[in-house]
Formats: structure tokens, sequence, C-alpha cells
């Protein structure tokens, strides 16, 4: 849409104009005036970060393939546009048709991580939209939410008017199409709609439920206001992927986005059984894509976009039981176009040399692998699975191969974790080095560079750890500075994630409704892009804890009884929390657990269909 | 005919275009990465540098800043088969948004460091616009030295732009003050149109109101020359 001339001196005035004017190739423009339903896609971060979301462009995808419904994409403006925006009272827009936020039907909102939180609601208020649910007018878009986030989505329950719990390919259309009904029948008032759309499954309405809590403060029940409403919402999933919906063509953006590629996703679910992991447990039952319809899907998204990268996605690329086939299959054309291949995640017991020369593109002098822990004994308590010889084994190929710089992924903070599994971080990745030098030096690239990145632990909501403590920041604090005196080696560079970020973080995926208040007090006061440094500071959290009253460690360092009710219990994601429980007692005796390709372990997540062949 | 390229293993192709609307705030180095994805997508035969890491080979003459708007941006693309233009004119269009389109494709006779002056209209609306204050702007224009604060690399550099300014004419059109002007595209002595109002932003005080919604101007760049002033193409 052409930006109107009296803002092109605003345009002018910040940085990066060109990802807020839109007007991409393959972007979808339809007449609003015949469209029945118009929907509002908003990511909230920056464009360069949202216009690399799968789930954004499937689900564009998804929704503009209905000719009734026009699917829009909003983002959040970075700091500067933001305060020129307040300035001048220039409403939030979409990008495809100019039109305000206010304008549309439905908003989703897509939740990745915790701390985008405080951006989804400052995006609201840019929009003139209340934050609060129950402050919004009959004419006021319904806003939904969306993503990974929402399988605990009670701490900002209170700020959407229903959320999409799980894959949205088909939920999203039949609450779209409930919209229209409702509307061309007359029937249509804000309540009956959220009380109807209560019936579709994997759509939760929280003002529909009354939450309760014991005299000590822990949750008692959740109780439906309404008979017909559903006492836990179960999640959606798409039973076959191979015959789901997937975008032919992307929209392209003209500036530099973070992940600038065609994204081939390749499997949903993981085999694998990672104790701390959320995605491995609230993605299951595992379903695979075939390799034709991968090559296929492929080959379409090149010619559509031009573009000179595809990346495989899915948790453990390494784990998809088709891998080879599908590789081989992509590379008879995509060299001669001069299309590498790209794998985001190996783990370290799969990769071979075969893998790497596949995928190796000119462009990387690096591998990265996730061992997690520094131990075996930390290792098996998080059941990863994996050897420090599985590691050794596959930094030589990728030496040998000519990388030189291997990053390697760890977590600290870790459920009965001690200083010697700390420790073991730093021997870990000395060994690494020594792997190196054992190799002969005309055979192995010149120079070389170990990369250790230590993130901290968070108890996440339906992984067996739900119930862990967290530790203290201060405590976290002091076992980065034990790693830090533990590495020797020059080599070695020591990257570790922020601890007050993580407790913010965690209190964000582990509270309840009565976290709310917080998050508004915070976005009230400014708040907006948390997940950036620009945007984070700690103290205005803390303040705003004891302005509200709500106490963080009550949600984070205290941890969970195995009898309380949580947050998330109104969310059922298929795995039982029979079968986390006994993964979190298999933890404490350090005994691991077989991937689903081995045996079926009967997590609970089968009772949601899906096709696959492990699943008993 | 002059010889563009004496390499037989590629043909040069020349890509007059336009970039209008919203795509003035899509930098150039964007540019250039959205071009290429359209040349792949479009399926013109590139030709590819040889070595560790082959690339297209594209070169634009005069790169535009943000913030302005053109109607003959200049591309040369080296493919590997002598198409048919009109066809390769084709093709690329349809990988294009009407922003963006090529007017023009064809394998050229002159290099594309002749481009050596292009024309703008600078429309500015800007409060209190009378005929005194044209004057005024005209006045500025005219002086014997027009000194402006430029960035280089070596840190900021006071530089008289006078001599890069070919001719400069101002009028109004629908309220707004109009300067067409050509200026120096050497690479050399490039004068980016911005210096131009950014003279008469601080010397004769236009567009000066703080809140900035108020006021606003635009840069269309409309044509190119050879030294001679004949049309460079």
């Amino acid at each position: 849409m052409p930006v109107p001339k009296n803002l092109s001196s605003v345009l002018k005035s910040v940085t990066k104009p060109g990802r807020y004017t839109g007007g991409e190739f393959n972007s979808i423009i339809k007449n609003k005036e015949t469209v029945k339903c118009r929907f509002a896609f908003c990511f909230p971060d920056t464009y360069e970060i949202g216009m690399s979301n799968l789930g954004v462009r499937i689900l564009y995808d998804v929704l503009n393939k209905d000719e009734d419904v026009w699917c829009e994409r909003v983002y959040a403006p970075w700091t500067d546009m933001r305060d020129k925006m307040r300035e001048y009272s220039i409403p939030l827009s979409a990008i495809e048709s100019g039109d305000p936020l206010g304008e549309f039907d439905l908003v989703g909102i897509s939740l990745q991580y915790e701390l985008c939180y405080t951006t989804a609601l400052a995006m609201l208020g840019l929009a003139n939209i209340p934050l609060w649910s129950k402050d919004r007018s009959e004419d006021a878009p319904i806003i939904i939410g969306g993503g990974p986030c929402a399988y605990n989505p009670e701490p900002v329950a209170d700020f959407f008017d229903l959320f999409n719990i799980g894959e949205g390919e088909e939920v999203l259309l039949e609450i779209s199409h409930l919209y229209i009904k409702m509307k061309e029948e007359g029937t249509y008032s804000r309540s009956a709609f959220l009380r109807e759309a209560s019936h579709i499954e994997g759509v939760y309405v929280p003002s529909l439920y009354r939450a309760e809590y014991n005299s000590d403060g822990t949750l008692k029940e959740y109780e439906p206001i309404y008979f017909d409403v559903p006492r836990t919402v179960k999640k959606r999933i798409i039973a076959d992927l191979d015959k789901a919906p997937y975008p032919e063509k992307l929209v392209m953006p003209y500036t530099e986005t973070v992940h600038d590629r065609i994204v081939l996703e390749v499997y949903r679910g993981c085999i694998r059984g990672c104790r701390f992991c959320q995605a491995g447990m609230v993605y299951r039952p595992i379903r695979e894509k075939s390799p034709e319809v991968l090559c296929k899907a492929a080959k379409c998204l090149y010619e559509s976009t031009g573009y000179d990268e595809i990346s495989l996605i899915s948790l453990s690329i390494s784990d998809y039981s088709r891998l080879p086939e599908l590789t081989d299959s992509l590379l008879e054309w995509t060299d001669e176009k001069r299309v590498s291949l790209s794998l985001p995640s190996l783990r370290v017991d799969s990769f071979s040399e075969e893998l790497m020369k596949k995928v190796s593109s000119v462009r990387t002098a690096g591998l990265t692998f996730a061992p997690e822990a520094g131990t075996q004994r930390m290792r098996d308590v998080i059941n990863k699975n994996v050897t420090e010889e599985d590691l050794l084994r596959s930094v030589r190929i990728a030496f040998r191969g000519g990388k030189s710089n291997i990053k390697l992924y760890f977590m600290d903070g870790l459920p009965t974790e001690t200083l010697d599994d700390i420790k073991g971080i730093a021997d870990l990745a000395k060994l690494v080095v020594n792997e190196y030098f054992a190799i002969p030096k005309p055979e192995r690239p010149h120079g070389i560079g170990v990369t250790i990145s230590v993130s901290c632990f968070i108890p996440k909501p339906f992984t067996p750890f739900q119930w862990e403590k967290q530790d203290s920041f201060s405590l976290l604090e002091q076992k980065q500075a034990h790693l830090r005196s533990c590495i020797t080696d020059k080599r070695i560079k020591y990257n570790y994630h922020d601890a007050k970020t993580s407790f913010i973080e965690a209190v964000l995926a582990r509270g309840d409704r009565r976290v709310a208040p917080v998050i508004a007090y915070m976005v009230k006061n400014g708040a907006m892009l948390d997940a950036w440094d620009e945007g984070f500071d700690f103290d205005k959290w803390m303040d705003a804890f004891e302005k509200c009253g709500v106490d963080p460690a009550f949600y984070t360092t205290r941890g969970f009884a195995t009898d309380e009710v949580l947050p998330w219990d109104i969310i059922d994601c298929g795995v039982t929390k029979k079968y986390l429980l006994s993964e979190r007692e298999k933890a404490y005796r350090g005994v691991t657990t077989p991937s689903c390709a081995e045996h079926c372990n009967g997590c609970g997540a089968n009772k949601l269909g899906g096709n696959n062949k492990w699943c008993k | 005919m002059v010889q563009i390229s004496n390499n037989p293993a590629y043909s040069v192709l020349r890509i007059k275009f336009k970039k209008l609307g919203d795509l003035q705030y899509i930098s150039h180095l964007d540019l250039v990465r959205t071009m290429h994805k359209i040349i792949v997508r479009a399926g013109l035969p590139l030709w590819y540098t040889e070595g560790f890491n082959p690339k297209p080979k594209m070169v634009f003459a005069a790169p535009l800043s943000i913030g302005a708007e053109s109607v003959c941006e200049f591309m040369d693309l080296r493919v590997t088969e002598r198409i048919d233009p009109d066809e390769a004119k084709r093709r690329l269009n349809e990988n294009m948004t009407s922003e963006m389109q090529v007017v023009d494709a064809y394998y050229p006779d002159v290099k594309i460091t002749e481009l050596a002056f292009l024309s703008y209209e600078i429309s500015i609306k800007t409060n209190g616009l009378n005929e005194a204050l044209l004057e005024k702007c005209r006045a500025a224009l005219d002086a014997d030295t027009i000194k402006v604060v430029k960035k280089t690399k070596s840190g900021d550099a006071e530089v008289d732009i006078k001599p890069l300014i070919r001719s400069a004419q101002i009028r109004t059109s629908g309220g707004e003050m109009v300067i067409d002007c050509t200026l120096s595209a050497d690479p050399s002595s490039f004068l980016n149109p911005e210096y131009v109002v950014k003279y008469l932003k601080d010397n004769v005080g236009i567009l000066s109101d703080p809140i900035i919604t108020n006021e606003w101007y635009s840069i269309l760049r409309t044509a190119a020359f050879k030294a001679d002033m004949t049309e460079f193409r």
C-alpha cells in the first residue's frame, strides 16, 4: 500500500524503513469490500524475525487459500518507529492494506517465546485495542493467541479472547468460518461467538473458566462457568502432514531477514525424550512427511522464490527415518542450480561424514552440536542419550572435513546438577580441542575455535521436569563463574545466557493468571521487545512484581508439588501426567528411556491420532 | 558498435528499470539481493564468476539512496547466451511487483560508466510557501558557492557542491515547490540530491516544522545523460 505523503517524513527518520512498507513479491492483496473475514496475523517481534517464522508462513498461506478470508501480516515496530508512532498517533497497521489493527475481525498473535508477551500487548496498545479482554467492546477484534507458549496460556489468559492450542492449520479456518457464519446469520455477539468457539477442539476461551486458589496460594481448580464448555482443552494436530497444505509461494522480503531461505518442515514431533525439552513433548506424536512430498515442495518453492538455500528443519533432523533418500533426491538438482542444503540441528550420535558432505556449504566454516550437559551422569538424567565418544567422533569428522569452528550447546541449572557436572562442560570442550590436535597437521583445517554456549535451565510445562525448582539467579551466576574458572584453554570461547532473563522467562512460562497484572504493569510503563537487550530491564520487572504483590519465587525457586494443580492442567497436550512423573522418577535414578524408534514408551500422545509407524 | 565485453563466455545485458513508491525505502544493498532472486525466478541464463564461491555479476549505475524514487535505474547483467531482450524484460516483469518494473532491456553500445549526469525532480511541501520563499531558494542555488557538510570516511568535510550542479530551476506545482535539477553522477563526483534539500533546509529554513508529519519532500530520478548531455542508454 502506498504510504501517505505525510508519513514519508517519519519513514525517512527511522532505521530500516523498508520493513514497514510491504509491497513484497508474493504478498497477498484481496478486495477488502468482498472478503467476509479480515484476519491480522501478528508476530510480536520485528519484521526481520517474524518474516522468517515458518508457522506464520504456513498459516498465512492456509488462511489466504480461503477466498472469504484475507490474512495480513503485522510486526512490531523497532523502538525508534514505536516512539514516532506514539508521538504522531500513528496506529499499528497491517503491512498489506495499511489498515489499523482495530479494523480487523480477528487478530491472531503468535506467542513464540515468553519474553514476547510485553511486545504482543504493546502492539495492542499501539493499535488502541484494550489490553484486557474484558475491556474490549462489541466491535473490537477477537484477539487469538497461539504458538508454543500457548501450552501454558495462563499468565496471559486474561488478555486474550481465545487461544488456539496445538497446530493451527485447521483450527484457525474453523474459527474464521464460525465468525463468518454467525455474522451472516446475525447471531454474532462477542459472548455468543466465544461460547460457540469453545466447542471447537483445540480452542480455549479463558473467560469461560474460573480459577480457584487454596489458602497457601496454590491452584485449587479450574471450573468451566457453563456446562457445555470442556473441562480441559485438547491440543489439535494435523493427522497426515503429507496431505496438509504447505506454501507453494513465500512472501519475498526486500530487506534482509534472519532466516532468508526456503524452509522445509520434514516432520513434527520428536522420537527422543529429552526431559528438559518442551517441544519434544508437546509436538508429539511424531509425524513424518515423505521425501516425495518434500522434494516436490522444495522444487516448487525454489522456482517461486529464487532462494539459493534450503533448510531442512525439524526438532532433530538426523532422526528423520528417510534422510538419505531425501537428501539424495534434493541433491539431484540443487547442486546444478547452485542451491545449498542446510541442517540447523545435528545429533552427535547420528552425524556422519556422508551427511556432512551432502550439506557442506562453502559458506560455513563451522558446525553446531548440542551435548546439553558436561558429564555422562547429567546427560543420563536429562535423557540426552549421547556419549562423549559420540561427540568426539563427530568433531573428528568435522575437523577432517575442513570445519574449524565447533559450537557446543549446554545448559546449566539442571536438576541434580553439581559443580562437577559444570566442570564437565569445560572438560568436554577441552577434549574437543585435543581431538583437533590429535589429527595430523596436513589433514586438519588451519586454526581451531570451540565455542561453548550455556543457557539456563527453565523447568518448562509438559516436561518431566515441570515440577522442578529453578536455581536462583544468584546460584546460576555462581555456576557460570565456576565454569569460567574451569576453562583454561584460550581456544575455548564461553558464552552464557543472562540468568536474570531466564528467571523472568521462568515466571512467564510457569505462571498462572495472577501474573497477568505484572505484565500489564510492565506494558503500561513502556515495556516492549524484552527479548532484545535493548528492551529487557530486570529491575523494572522486579519493581513490577513488588507493585503488583506477586512473588516470582512462588513460580520459580519454589518448585511445584506433584499433587498440586498446575496452571497448565487446563490443557491436554496428549502426553499424560503419569508418563511425565515416571520419567521424572527415572531421571532421579539416572535411568534413560529409549527413543520412540526403539520401542513405544506409552507417553499417551498416540490418543491424538496421527499417521506414524512408531506409536502403539 | 562498441564491444562491451571481450569475454566470449558471456554477453552484457542492460536492464533499465523503475523503482517507485514504497520501494524508495529499500536500500541499495537490499535491492541487489532482491534482484538476484528476481533473475533466478525469471530463469535468465546468468553467468557466474569462476572460483571458490561463484556469484552472478550485476553492476548497478549510481546507486539510489533510501528515500528517492526513479524511472531510470540501470543494471548490467552477464548472461551466458544472447537471449531476446524483450523476452528477458517480459520474464523479469512477471517476477517483480508493480512498483519495480523493467522499462527497457537491450545489449548496450556504451559502458555503464559513461553515465555522467542524472536529472531529478525534487518536490517539497513546506510551510510558508510563497513567492518570497521561492526567490530565496532560487538565490541560494544561484550563489557562487554552495557549501555543505558531507560525511566521508575520514569524518565530516565541508564541500562546495556548486560545480556538481549542472542546472537547477525552481517552480511550484499543486502547493509544492519543485526543483528540477541535473546533477553530476560521475562516481568520483557523485552528488546526492539530498544535499540540495539539506542545503535549502539549513540555509533558507524550509522543512523546519518540529512536527515532522506537517512537511515532506520527495525525490524522483527522471533522466540519465552522458558527458555530452546526450541520453545515456
